[in-house]
């Protein structure tokens, strides 16, 4: 119900109807891209139908955060803890963000623009969650628009499967 | 032949018995220790212990202790000498006498719980050091949760009064305040910085009149920028203008930084918050490992190392000790523990050892709690400064290292109090909900003039004085007790 409210919201946020079933897009793991860093790695995937094709979406928990009241307080957290910077190191915002509740979790979500390595632009959304003491965060990210993006990303992780590796991953599991 | 079998049996039963008896404190069960020896205890009012700071005033010592804010399940604790609930704040502590330490006063800190709230450090300098102190004056510099910096008047440590107050902040942490000069490195969060903490210096020589030099941190945390925001501050370390650096330590258990600065240009440079600005003062960096923060930067220069004696260079080396904050409980993270950095040749810093409690030595990983490093003592009185240095290492105590050769540190001592019906617990989640454990969680260590080694416990323990016995004790050269 929750996490359903919350698509209601974030695709009224993003201007878009809340319909996601169809603009969900079919998801294919891959690989984690990134180098190891300080965080254990998360899960990464890839659109490849419905209309989000060649978007990725990067999730991952991140444990052990000093702000176990606040929570993701403001959108310079988004930019701190969210892994943008591991897309590219060249990010911008393209606007303040929102607040969210998804997944019995609270957080932010904001939009940006990347510039790619090989020289192309790409839309991104971050997604910023906590949970007490931990974070679960999430990029998505794609040549498309940016609201298409997320929209379908939202609900790729609102299944089951995701919010049951989700609830698990942030256990330490 | 069956005498063998059962000396055999014998020996794995105690061996069982014993990792079951390391596993988990129990309430009455005696402290561990090794060449450590507890002289004195205080509870705290059971509050959360963060910082002490041990201040020789007049002919008395005087610790001044931060603390956390609340639990959930006790927000503010009630003040036995108050009969009032009172959130979190300082303990104020006469330990004259480190068999009968005397809890003189708290004073409330920030409502709030754990790190939301209290007032979690504590600096102290003599009105007579400072260059426009009152010369019969004692004044605290602390932190007020997240939101500020004040400075009370402690001449009277049972009567301390507010002089200044620097609010605003969105979060502050472990500052470092100059004594002979007063320039003050305030870990602070300006409201328009891209990072929860960062450097506010501050002119407090006259305590009742800050007076701000500048911001400071690294390029990428200034307000305006974009891109990747590189790790928060922890806490900094200044040599005064005597040594002219100052030691920034950002990270705490992830991707740690340690950062050399001329000091002179920090205070001196341009001060708008450029990039360019905020790299001019810098002369090094060292960025660690993903896995590990940058706590504490603890400099000791100029040690002579024994082993190099003959050696016709290179025979004293400048030191920076690196300690790393454990976050999580039972071992849910890479191993944090203390790194030992030869910053001899400034621009090329490289380290050079390391040291960790074994966890298999006391199967610190089950115990409960956090396990791992956490701070060191940050006097540099010559009782101990380059010889030996003690870590608050959460579940497995205070740890007392011998340092002399910082190539090949050595342990030589520890000491892990005993828990109490005080002592709150440390939980992890499991599926369908969360396990609880209760274990010492030391967090803060720090020493005095005469010697004496203060502990304190974030899970509500309370402060335990000790001090050093046997070969510990001959390896810092003390007399014997």
């Amino acid at each position: 119900m929750i996490i359903a409210a919350a698509v209601i919201a974030l695709g009224a946020v993003a201007g878009m109807h809340a319909d996601g079933t169809e603009r969900g897009g079919r998801w294919r793991e891959m690989a984690w891209p990134f180098p190891r860093d300080g965080w254990p790695a998360g899960r990464a995937f890839r659109c490849v139908a419905g209309g989000c094709d060649g978007a990725e979406l990067y999730i991952r928990a991140k444990r052990g955060f000093c702000n176990c009241d606040t929570g993701v307080a403001d959108d310079d957290e988004v930019d701190r803890v969210t892994d943008i910077d591991l897309i590219s190191p060249r990010f911008a915002p393209v606007a303040p963000g929102h607040a969210v509740d998804f997944a019995a979790m609270q957080g932010r979500i904001r939009h940006y623009d990347l510039d790619m390595p090989d020289g192309t632009r790409h839309a991104a959304a971050g997604l910023a969650l906590s949970r007490r003491c931990d974070l679960l965060v999430a990029v998505a990210q794609g040549a498309g628009e940016a609201n298409a993006v997320q929209r379908a990303a939202l609900v790729f992780l609102e299944t089951e499967e995701m919010k049951q590796w989700m609830a698990a991953t942030l256990d330490g599991r | 032949m069956f005498r063998c079998v059962l000396t055999a049996a014998g020996l794995v039963l105690f061996a069982c018995s014993t990792a079951a008896y390391a596993q988990k404190q129990t309430i009455g069960a005696p402290p561990e220790a090794s060449n450590m020896k507890l002289v004195g205890t205080n509870d705290l009012q059971a509050r959360s212990a963060y910082q002490p700071t041990i201040h020789h005033q007049g002919d008395r010592w005087i610790a001044y202790i931060g603390h956390h804010g609340g639990t959930d399940d006790v927000p503010a604790p009630v003040n036995p000498m108050t009969g009032q609930a009172e959130p979190n704040g300082t303990s104020i502590v006469d330990v004259t006498d480190p068999a009968r330490p005397k809890y003189l006063r708290h004073l409330p800190g920030q409502e709030g719980k754990y790190e939301s709230g209290g007032a979690q450090m504590v600096r102290v300098c003599d009105g007579r050091a400072l260059p426009k102190g009152d010369p019969s004056a004692v004044y605290m510099l602390r932190t007020f949760g997240s939101e500020a910096h004040e400075i009370w008047n402690v001449t009277d440590p049972a009567s301390p009064v507010l002089i200044t107050r620097i609010a605003g902040l969105k979060d502050t942490h472990k500052s470092w305040w100059e004594c002979d000069t007063g320039i003050a490195f305030l870990v602070s969060g300006a409201p328009d910085w891209r990072t929860r903490r960062m450097t506010q210096v501050y002119d407090l020589s006259d305590p009742a009149h800050p007076q701000k030099i500048r911001d400071f941190g690294l390029p990428g945390q200034e307000p305006g920028s974009t891109g990747a925001v590189p790790t928060e501050l922890h806490g900094p370390i200044s040599t005064g203008p005597t040594g002219n650096r100052v030691y920034f330590g950002y990270g705490t258990n992830k991707g740690g930084i340690l950062q050399i600065v001329d000091r002179e240009k920090l205070l001196s440079g341009p001060k708008e918050p450029t990039p360019d600005n905020l790299r001019f003062p810098e002369i090094a960096r060292m960025p660690m490992s993903a896995f590990n923060g940058a706590h504490t930067t603890f400099p000791m220069l100029d040690m002579p190392v024994a082993e190099f004696a003959e050696d016709k260079d290179g025979k004293t080396r400048d030191i920076v000790m690196i300690v790393d904050e454990a976050i999580l409980n039972e071992c849910g993270e890479a191993r944090q523990m203390v790194w030992f950095a030869d910053v001899t040749t400034e621009t090329r810093p490289m380290m050079i050892s390391s040291y960790t409690v074994p966890e298999g030595s006391g199967q610190f990983c089950q115990r409960g709690g956090r396990f791992g490093s956490h701070s060191s003592n940050e006097s540099m009185a010559p009782v101990y400064y380059k010889k030996m240095a003690f870590i608050a290492f959460f579940n497995a105590g205070v740890r007392a290292l011998d340092i002399r050769d910082p190539y090949h540190p050595k342990e030589v001592g520890y000491f892990i109090p005993a828990i109490t019906v005080a002592t709150d617990k440390r939980c992890i989640p499991v599926e369908g909900g969360e396990r609880c454990k209760v274990a010492i969680q030391t967090n803060n260590v720090e020493t005095d003039d005469r010697g004496y080694i203060y502990i304190v416990d974030r899970a509500n323990t309370g402060l335990h004085i000790l001090e050093l016995t046997g070969p510990a004790r001959a390896a810092a050269g003390l007399p014997k007790n």
